[in-house]
């Protein structure tokens, strides 16, 4: 039995996942975090740091950190990334200006070789506005399509509503379950 | 277990018959007991919300939701019903209308500042604007800003080329505050900000003004502040005196963080938090006042 067989074996007795949500700021992040958790999502301020989270989903822990997006704290990033089983990325869709800015740091992040392993969520967040633009021209904009090192999945959603973000975090689970708690 | 049942053996019916026991030893009413007791101030003021709060009679109950305007009348009323005699206690009278006010007033303070909260900041309004305008030039008076869209917000700690996204949750009420500290305190609001611009030691001077908004807010809400304006506002506090209050956070809060020396920003949110209980471990104590003790303009 090898040591990854053991680790594996390890994490499946007690089904954790490392979740690891980032974006530009105010994509929603926050918001998301606290709406899963059943939160008011009414009072959030711009976040400075991180803020974690322990979720039981699905008989699942999630332990989700939430990093702030701003831009002199995306060197902090890396910080965050070690045993990442899935990355969370959020997307303001109705910031058409920043949208090539989220590209370039979404691409940067696919490189970091301590995500390798990791599932890839993208939330088209802000749905409910009548700027947003659709999921598919996120897809388009981010260029999901050429990502082969990562299984990866789009979601539109709503952090505001709630709508869509248990559809998301599902198949997140999903993915990552199938990766992490099958042994060989 | 034993303490649920004595504390409800004691609500429903010792505290009357004490009560009554007292009434009839002094000839006073507990209100009046509580008045002349206690010096004006958060012991005396939170001493008689208790005693209207849990009172069986519906206009003492019925004083804590009275409007200003009608606080006087309200006051006779609970003379006339507790039989009290303005010439054997002159001074009655005056203490409770001060205890209601104060009551009352944190109440509509809560609706006033829950009203700017939910003002959202909006670049049409030319208002918001002006005031968003009016914090750059307090905090940098010889920096002209290039343009209304620029990396310079950055200087005074937004975090983008537009600070409207980052006001969020806290609406207009972040960014009066936020001016109401640079304005009042001018010295002293650019003195946190060359801290707050410290290359190692620094922090993001309106975004944590921001969260220290937010931090003001839920004390307000959750009624942790009464002590503190019961101490320091003999009347009806006022929306500028919760502005006060948020200056006494930044003040506060910048000198926690100097002195902590968190190895970097990331550490935000321990050191908020920690910050956050030495001030409700402050406002436990009854003589309370969360004044920012330094010369202002005023």
């Amino acid at each position: 039995m090898g040591l990854l067989t053991i680790l594996k074996k390890m994490k499946q007795k007690e089904r954790e996942m490392r979740l690891l949500m980032l974006g530009l700021d105010n994509a929603g992040k926050t918001t998301i975090l606290k709406k899963f958790n059943g939160e008011d999502v009414s009072t959030i301020s711009p976040t400075l740091g991180f803020n974690i989270k322990t979720v039981e989903h699905k008989g699942f822990k999630l332990n989700i950190w939430d990093v702030g997006g701003q831009k002199s704290l995306r060197s902090y990033w890396k910080n965050y990334f070690e045993s990442t089983d899935g990355l969370v990325w959020v997307v303001d869709s109705a910031d058409r200006l920043r949208l090539d800015d989220c590209k370039q740091e979404l691409s940067a992040l696919l490189l970091e070789e301590r995500l390798a392993g990791a599932t890839l969520l993208v939330f088209a967040n802000k749905q409910d506005l009548p700027g947003a633009l659709s999921k598919e021209a996120i897809r388009e904009a981010l260029a999901l399509e050429k990502i082969k090192s990562h299984h990866w999945c789009i979601i539109g959603c709503s952090a505001v509503t709630g709508e869509n973000l248990l559809t998301g975090v599902d198949w997140l689970l999903d993915d990552i379950a199938a990766r992490i708690f099958t042994t060989d | 277990m034993l303490g649920c049942i004595w504390q409800y053996v004691y609500t429903s019916f010792l505290r009357y018959w004490l009560k009554w026991l007292i009434r009839q030893a002094t000839g006073t009413c507990e209100l009046q007991r509580i008045c002349s007791g206690y010096k004006p101030g958060a012991t005396r003021t939170t001493k008689a919300e208790y005693s209207l709060r849990s009172s069986k009679n519906k206009a003492l109950r019925g004083a804590l939701d009275t409007n200003k305007d009608q606080l006087e009348q309200c006051v006779d009323q609970i003379m006339k019903v507790k039989n009290v005699k303005p010439q054997k206690d002159p001074l009655f009278k005056e203490s409770l209308h001060v205890c209601l006010l104060q009551i009352t007033g944190y109440n509509r303070l809560y609706i006033s500042v829950e009203d700017l909260r939910k003002e959202v900041f909006s670049s049409e309004n030319q208002e918001h604007e002006a005031t968003l305008l009016k914090l750059w030039d307090l905090l940098m008076p010889d920096v002209k800003l290039e343009s209304r869209i620029t990396k310079q917000w950055g200087d005074i700690g937004f975090q983008g080329d537009d600070p409207k996204t980052d006001f969020r949750g806290m609406g207009m009420l972040g960014l009066i505050n936020l001016v109401f500290f640079s304005e009042n305190y001018t010295e002293e609001a650019r003195q946190v900000l060359s801290h707050a611009n410290h290359p190692k030691l620094g922090y993001s001077y309106a975004i944590v003004g921001i969260n220290l908004t937010e931090m003001a807010y839920s004390l307000l809400k959750s009624g942790a502040l009464k002590p503190h304006f019961y101490n320091t506002v003999l009347g009806t506090p006022e929306l500028q005196h919760f502005h006060q209050l948020y200056c006494y956070l930044a003040y506060e809060f910048d000198k926690f963080w100097v002195a902590e020396e968190p190895e970097s920003i990331m550490q935000f949110n321990q050191y908020r938090e920690k910050f956050h209980d030495i001030v409700k471990m402050h406002l436990q104590d009854p003589d309370v006042s969360l004044t920012l003790t330094v010369r202002s303009k005023n």
